[in-house]
């Protein structure tokens, strides 16, 4: 394998190793984010490394399902569990975004276990309500929300940003989307030179490296393209939920798929959207059109996204997987299988991380032939 | 005591006449709205445009046990039938293939759908509506607040802009204008500012009575009423708040409660136990909420409709439409958003002076541990029923009766 794609999925999946190693070198501090709503920029801006906060699938989430409740999307649980027993290592704030109902939940939670003192160690938490409607009035509150972080991030980071370091900051993210981007056309070449798992852990080792050491091996990684295994299977794109870890992939690709491409954004929606210019402005409007994801855009975006997108992938099937208590895909589904005209199924109340028999069983119609090679 | 509220009654039926006179109205090809519960309905009331609350059609759908055919009908679209159905249940009516057969007549369909953005299932809801013919959906933004004053019903009838804060008004209140624009340009109706005035004068005064209601059902022992009559002599006329009639019907509760209470009327003569009810109302068994009054002498003095119409909405001073924005833009945080939630439940416990309180507890569990944990930390037992108000599949009724009369027995009772 080669050891820019080695070192990206060992971050990828390992996401806290990077965080401890910036701490014990740089003494810097991290801020933990939840969800691809939170402006990074910012946090890369004051100097801080900004780590998107995961769950573990498999593990026990005893402590969030007792705040959260068990009718809520697992993810969140798990986040709120690991962070109840400070898994991330030690975080100097928390940002959390409204990318979904149980981010903001999350938030609620957070916020309130603090005011109650029932979790005296978590660090300070932050929402930033970034949201969607395109709308003029909608963008001139998500300017205010941008400030409001940008005030909040001045003040943990102990200096002030100004927009010279946020130009550069903005830039810096601006090339990781690029980089993203040219790695992600690797998986839909016939055949393919990354499997649907890799690239999902290599989008993850971004968010969890500090942009600089991301964006080495991720040019790394393109400069070795020529050299990695090739890999063929029965071409499929992903809708549905958003998957935090590979688990979900690997199981799909054990079953003879190969992913080709996704809308959520785990993967290919987290460099989709562009910043029109290095300005807090444009940044908002980045944050506002970012997108389309199941839990905030409109059923007809989503399937029009999801029909371009598989199109461009060279998909042949379509897979939507619906985690239990998301349920946004399903309300989606049958326009996005419409719009695709895919042979596609729908794999309904999974669990976190993994695809039940049923969904196994579903999964045998959608593959006449061949498997991924390993 | 058994007799059913005057008030409750004639609400009913003006609710039935309004109806039919809605449907008269709309087969005849006039504009109808469908809004959400916790949308800005003072827009069409000033407009003159007729609208059904989805959440009011839902409980009339399920009351009539009507629920599992509708959330069939989904089903058999595609759509999932076990995804807030509450809000869900209304959509079937557009595939209803015998429209004659149901509630009430029927739903006509609407022209126009209003709903905000909250969660991250409402707007598919109401994107299916936009697709069907005739009908345009209209979302307005659901705003959150990173940190938020905690006594929000002290601050909201007239300092309101701290307590939903700036940003959140600014945006609500520029979502109302272009929902006024969009209604004039697609019904041709106007939009008065003096009307406007008008509206939200009545729905002031509206809920003021509702107050004085909520203040004497709080005081009195015993119990003067049943909590579920209590439900459609506020709810009916809150669907028709910023009319005479609204305003008057609540004052004519207000009126018939204060007689009861100046009586010694007892909705349970033997009264041991006051309890609240929190949550949305078990709308497939009314019933329930009068079960335990002979058997523990167990009456619920409280829920939410009464008390949320008295703290919730009342908006003074300030631009108009900037109040109207104030009343919604975090309208659900009074009810489900902890410190909001979970203190607003031990103020209105305290206030009541219960003895215990049923905590309904959907799969959607919005800052209910928050709630439970205040009212328990307040040293009051809390007993968490987990059911969904509407579906009946999510319960057995026998086993909530047994539950709840155990608790009572262990945990209410044991302290008499």
């Amino acid at each position: 394998m080669s050891a820019a794609l080695a070192q990206l999925t060992s971050h990828g999946t390992d996401r806290r190793t990077a965080a401890d190693d910036w701490r014990a070198r740089h003494h810097g501090a991290v801020i933990g984010y939840v969800g691809a709503d939170v402006p990074v920029e910012y946090i890369t801006a004051a100097g801080l490394l900004p780590l998107r906060l995961s769950g573990s699938p498999g593990t026990p989430s005893t402590a969030g399902d007792r705040y959260l409740g068990t009718g809520l999307d697992p993810v969140a649980r798990s986040v709120l569990t690991r962070l109840l027993d400070h898994d991330f290592g030690p975080l100097d704030g928390i940002v959390v975004s409204r990318d979904c109902e149980a981010s903001l939940r999350l938030f609620y939670a957070l916020r309130e276990l603090r005011r109650v003192d029932l979790a005296s160690a978590l660090p300070p938490v932050h929402l930033v309500d970034v949201l969607h409607l395109p709308h003029r009035t909608t963008t001139r509150y998500v300017r205010a929300k941008l400030r409001q972080l940008r005030a909040t991030v001045e003040t943990w980071a102990g200096r002030s940003i100004d927009d010279a370091a946020l130009a550069d900051a903005i830039a810096v993210h601006e090339r990781l989307r690029d980089l993203l981007t040219r790695v992600a056309a690797l998986r839909r070449l016939r055949p393919a030179r990354l499997t649907g798992a890799q690239a999902l852990s290599v989008v993850a080792a971004t968010t969890a490296l500090p942009a600089d050491r991301a964006t080495a091996l991720l040019e790394e990684l393109l400069t070795e393209a020529d050299l990695l295994p090739e890999h063929e299977g029965h071409r499929v794109f992903v809708t549905g939920s958003p998957h935090d870890t590979a688990h979900v992939y690997t199981a799909l690709e054990d079953a003879g798929l190969l992913v080709v491409g996704e809308d959520h954004d785990w993967g290919d929606l987290l460099s989709l959207r562009r910043t029109a210019a290095p300005t807090e402005d444009a940044l908002a409007e980045r944050y506002q059109y970012n997108g389309p994801t199941a839990p905030r855009a409109s059923i007809r975006d989503r399937a029009e996204h999801t029909r371009r997108a598989a199109q461009d992938c060279g998909a042949e099937a379509l897979v939507c997987y619906a985690r239990v208590h998301d349920d946004a895909p399903r309300w989606d589904y049958p326009a996005q299988r419409a719009a695709t005209g895919l042979p596609s199924v729908l794999l309904s109340r999974q669990p976190y991380g993994a695809l039940d028999d049923e969904a196994v069983q579903a999964l045998t119609g959608l593959r006449p032939h061949a498997a991924v090679a390993r | 005591m058994n007799a059913r509220l005057a008030s409750a009654s004639a609400a009913t039926a003006y609710q039935r006449q309004w109806f039919a006179d809605l449907r008269k109205e709309a087969a005849q090809g006039g504009d109808l709205a469908l809004v959400n519960a916790d949308a800005p309905q003072e827009i069409f009331r000033t407009m003159g445009i007729p609208y059904v609350v989805n959440q009011w059609w839902s409980s009339i759908v399920t009351a009539k046990r009507r629920a599992q055919d509708y959330l069939g009908l989904l089903a058999e679209r595609g759509y999932p039938d076990d995804s807030e159905q509450y809000s869900s249940i209304p959509l079937a009516s557009a595939f209803d293939p015998d429209p004659a057969d149901a509630p009430w007549g029927g739903l006509p369909r609407p022209t126009i759908v209003l709903a905000e953005t909250t969660g991250d299932v409402s707007r598919k809801i109401f994107d299916i509506w936009d697709t069907q013919p005739g009908v345009s959906f209209y979302p307005l933004e659901s705003a959150a607040e990173n940190d938020v004053p905690t006594r929000w019903w002290e601050l909201m009838p007239r300092d309101w802009e701290q307590a939903v804060g700036s940003d959140r008004l600014d945006l609500m209140t520029g979502e109302l204008e272009g929902l006024i624009r969009f209604l004039e340009q697609t019904t041709g109706r106007v939009f008065s500012e003096t009307r406007f005035a008008e509206v939200m004068d009545l729905v002031n005064e509206q809920q003021e009575w509702n107050r004085r209601t909520r203040d004497l059902i709080a005081r009195a022992r015993p119990c003067p009423l049943p909590v579920n009559d209590s439900i459609p002599s506020v709810m009916i006329p809150q669907w028709h708040r910023g009319t005479v009639w609204a305003r008057d019907a609540a004052r004519a509760f207000h009126d018939e409660v204060a007689e009861r209470v100046s009586a010694g009327t007892a909705v349970c003569p033997g009264e041991r136990a006051r309890l609240m009810w929190i949550g949305r109302g078990l709308w497939f068994d009314l019933d329930f909420y009068r079960r335990f009054e002979e058997s523990h002498g167990a009456v619920f003095v409280w829920s939410m409709y009464l008390a949320i119409a008295a703290d919730g909405y009342l908006r003074y001073g300030g631009d108009p439409l900037r109040a109207l924005a104030a009343r919604f833009a975090a309208f659900s945080d009074q009810l489900y958003t902890p410190p909001w939630s979970a203190e607003w439940y031990v103020k209105e416990a305290r206030h009541h002076g219960v003895d215990g309180v049923v905590h309904l507890v959907s799969e959607d569990a919005r800052g209910s541990y928050f709630t439970t944990r205040a009212l328990e930390a307040a040293g009051i037992p809390v007993l968490e029923l987990h059911a969904d108000n509407v579906d009946a599949r999510s319960a057995d009724g026998d086993a909530l009766t047994r539950t709840v009369g155990d608790w009572l027995e262990r945990r209410v009772h044991a302290g008499d």
